[in-house]
């Protein structure tokens, strides 16, 4: 049984297609990573299979069946715009959302009490949500997307507007989730944050599908003739070079892809004494060069923003 | 189902808590009680004063009646009126510029100047700093009539005291007939029906207000789409309506309680300061215009919250709001000015019509049924018209609310919104 299973959906707002004939099947217990730049659809995408839009057509089975009110309680799902009641304490917004997921009494505040510690947050239990940081509210929105220990947890930009430490205590929480069994689908525009955790990817650009499958396998196709390369100096004249087939150049860091059959050693006797390198790496390439190389330069611009 | 309970606490609780809702509560009766009190407190209050006032007589002859006539007392037994006579002066507008200043002085309240042929066409003067007491002014002019008219009879050789036993109006007792019989009405049904009329129109305006501020506030904190992650559109609204219902009914409540204890003890209270306010009849008000006026706050509740609630999905801001309620407040002006022609005229083809027209029965039915109750017939015709209003509208309603809660940006236009209605 697949956790999600799409098939050739497509929406419309008038002229402009969100999503156009996406298929995908998501298998359970993995960490699946949906990339694309803003824009590609990937909310759109997230916001069909939650039931909250129609797609125009198409068909969408969530745990091998059509997405219904009582299946929402076996999904935790992270909206991408969100917020919570500014007026409400802590304490009682999460017995609230609790209790529309099914939760009753005793139960929630038990869960609600060992979330609030997970994430250091116990003292502020009793006070209104209009006085947290954002980042905090963010933390209260994700326990209320897991309050119910869900099978399928969907989260749409999750990472957005948290700070570097609580980005890690969300990552460990994922990955935790995943070894218990779990399905995490998660969307996101920072390619570094799918490598690190993500078991398959599906690569959207312009509502439609560019890329699919095993993250390590999709790397290894592309072979391991990248190099990355940190280094002091001009390095302009790298371009010209006849090993070279791309160049992603960020200033004091390059990615840089080799022709093929070409000896990386060869780059480097060329490189040495005219540039003072740092770092000189061979390695499968990054994320971010494969998504570039699939979507082109341009489209890829607002996608690799560090 | 127990997930729209849980929306319906949510709302409840929320609002009971707030400032705005514990403030209006009290000071609801509070200031209905003050508009009813005050006016007759202050009457009482304000004469505790004696006053002086000058009289310019140049007849000679009125003073002492007009002394004999304004004899009001105060609570201490002095006179309300210190009437001072001014010898008459060759320069009579010298004399006049004297009491003008002795007022400006406030020496006297005011002076009454009273010329010669006041018995002909000769026009008194009343001059005073504030020319806007007209009880002062009226008990003057009274006094200062009667004795001149007693003057002109008595020069025609008639009897005063047989004139105005001639001249005595013909009493005029209202009774309203209903099918219970006939009972005695001293102007007490204009005044129910008026209050009654009122509270529903506020309390619909207010609560309307409350629903619309509930979903423009979900949406614009973003909570919506977390909310709607575990629940329908149709069940978050409807938890909302209904939630919002139940703090009305509790404010009702708290009211009742209110006016119960008022209508038990302040006519004691009030009796037991002033004895004049033992003719007043307090009004009561029959149990099946109660049993209606709940009936049509609840149906026209309904039927303006749902609109309410359309008008907050379709907006990122109060601001916004404020533009596209405006039918909806007409919808409930509209009644309020016609009001007085239903009054006069309850059974005319016009008032009958107006009030089977849904957006306008809940106000004008509920007072017709004060005003005379009409036949049943026409009472169910207009509730059936606005349940299926309501229930047309909740249709509707529903379909906009579904699309437009997780709209952000641009409002929609009316094409658009026609769109969702169509496509949802």
């Amino acid at each position: 049984m697949n956790a999600l299973e799409i098939e050739d959906i497509t929406k419309r707002f008038g002229d402009f297609y969100a999503v156009k004939d996406l298929s995908l099947k998501i298998p359970q217990k993995m960490i699946y990573g949906l990339l694309g730049p803003n824009g590609a659809g990937k909310t759109t995408t997230i916001r069909m299979v939650m039931n909250i839009i129609i797609p125009d057509k198409g068909s969408i089975r969530v745990l091998d069946r059509k997405i219904d009110e009582e299946m929402k309680e076996r999904i935790g799902y992270l909206p991408e715009d969100r917020g919570l009641y500014p007026k409400m304490k802590v304490g009682e917004h999460l017995f609230f959302l609790s209790e529309l997921k099914g939760l009753r009494g005793k139960e929630a505040r038990k869960r609600i009490d060992f979330w609030l510690e997970r994430f250091d947050l116990t003292d502020w239990k009793l006070k209104k949500v209009e006085e947290l940081s954002k980042g905090m509210q963010q933390k209260i929105q994700f326990i209320a997307t897991v309050i119910h220990d869900p099978e399928l947890i969907i989260l749409d930009e999750p990472f957005s507007g948290l700070d570097p430490v609580n980005t890690k205590l969300l990552k460990d929480i994922m990955l935790e989730m995943k070894k218990n069994g779990r399905t995490i689908i998660f969307s996101t525009h920072r390619m570094e944050q799918v490598e690190m955790i993500c078991d398959n990817i599906c690569l959207i650009n312009k509502a439609e599908k560019v890329l699919e499958g095993n993250l390590s396998l999709i790397k290894k196709q592309y072979g391991k003739n990248s190099v990355v390369l940190d280094y002091e100096g001009d390095a302009s004249f790298v371009q010209g070079l006849p090993e070279i087939e791309k160049i992603d150049d960020y200033g004091k860091s390059m990615e840089i892809k080799l022709k093929e059959q070409t000896d990386p050693q060869e780059l480097l006797n060329a490189l040495v004494g005219k540039i003072r390198i740092t770092k000189f790496e061979v390695m499968e390439p990054t994320l971010n060069a494969i998504f570039i190389d699939k979507v082109g330069e341009r489209d890829a611009k607002d996608t690799v923003s560090y | 189902m127990q997930k729209i309970l849980s929306v319906i606490k949510r709302e409840y609780i929320q609002i009971i808590r707030t400032k705005g809702f514990i403030i209006g509560t009290i000071l609801g009766p509070v200031l209905m009680a003050a508009f009813i009190v005050v006016p007759v407190v202050v009457q009482f209050i304000a004469v505790d004063q004696q006053e002086k006032i000058g009289i310019i007589d140049e007849t000679g002859e009125i003073f002492m009646g007009l002394e004999q006539k304004l004899d009001q007392k105060l609570k201490d037994g002095t006179r309300r009126y210190l009437l001072i006579n001014y010898p008459l002066k060759d320069d009579m507008e010298a004399l006049k510029e004297e009491l003008n200043q002795k007022v400006l002085r406030k020496e006297f309240s005011a002076y009454i100047f009273i010329p010669e042929n006041i018995s002909g066409d000769g026009e008194a003067e009343f001059v005073s700093e504030h020319v806007s007491d007209f009880d002062k002014r009226g008990n003057f002019n009274r006094a200062l009539s009667s004795i001149v008219i007693e003057k002109r009879l008595k020069g025609e050789g008639l009897d005063p005291k047989r004139i105005s036993e001639y001249m005595r109006p013909v009493a005029l007792v209202t009774k309203k007939v209903t099918k219970r019989g006939v009972e005695r009405d001293a102007g007490g049904t204009f005044i129910i029906s008026y209050f009654l009329v009122l509270v529903l129109y506020m309390t619909l305006l207010f609560y309307g207000q409350i629903i619309l501020r509930g979903v423009i506030e979900e949406k614009s904190s973003r909570v919506v789409e977390i909310v709607l992650s575990s629940l329908k559109p149709f069940q978050l609204m409807a938890g909302k309506i209904v939630g919002i219902a139940a703090v009305g009914f509790t404010q009702y409540a708290i009211w009742a309680l209110f006016g119960l204890a008022a209508s038990r003890y302040s006519k004691k209270l009030l009796t037991g300061f002033f004895p004049a306010a033992a003719s007043f009849p307090m009004p009561s008000i029959p149990s099946y215009i109660l049993v209606y006026f709940v009936l049509f706050f609840i149906l026209g509740y309904f039927l303006y919250a749902t609109m309410y609630a359309a008008i907050g999905s379709m907006v990122n801001s109060e601001k916004e709001a404020q533009q596209l309620i405006m039918p909806i407040v007409m919808f409930l002006v509209v009644p309020i000015l016609l009001m007085m022609f239903v009054i006069k005229s309850p059974d005319s083809t016009f008032s009958v019509v107006l009030s089977m027209i849904p957006f306008f029965a809940p106000i004008l039915m509920l007072l017709r049924i004060c005003i005379l109750l009409p036949p049943f017939p026409q009472i169910a015709t207009s509730i059936i018209l606005l349940i299926l209003s309501i229930v047309l509208m909740i249709w509707l309603v529903a379909k906009i609310y579904r699309v437009g809660i997780l709209m952000y940006g641009k409002r929609p236009s009316f094409g658009e919104i026609l769109k969702w209605v169509r496509y949802s």
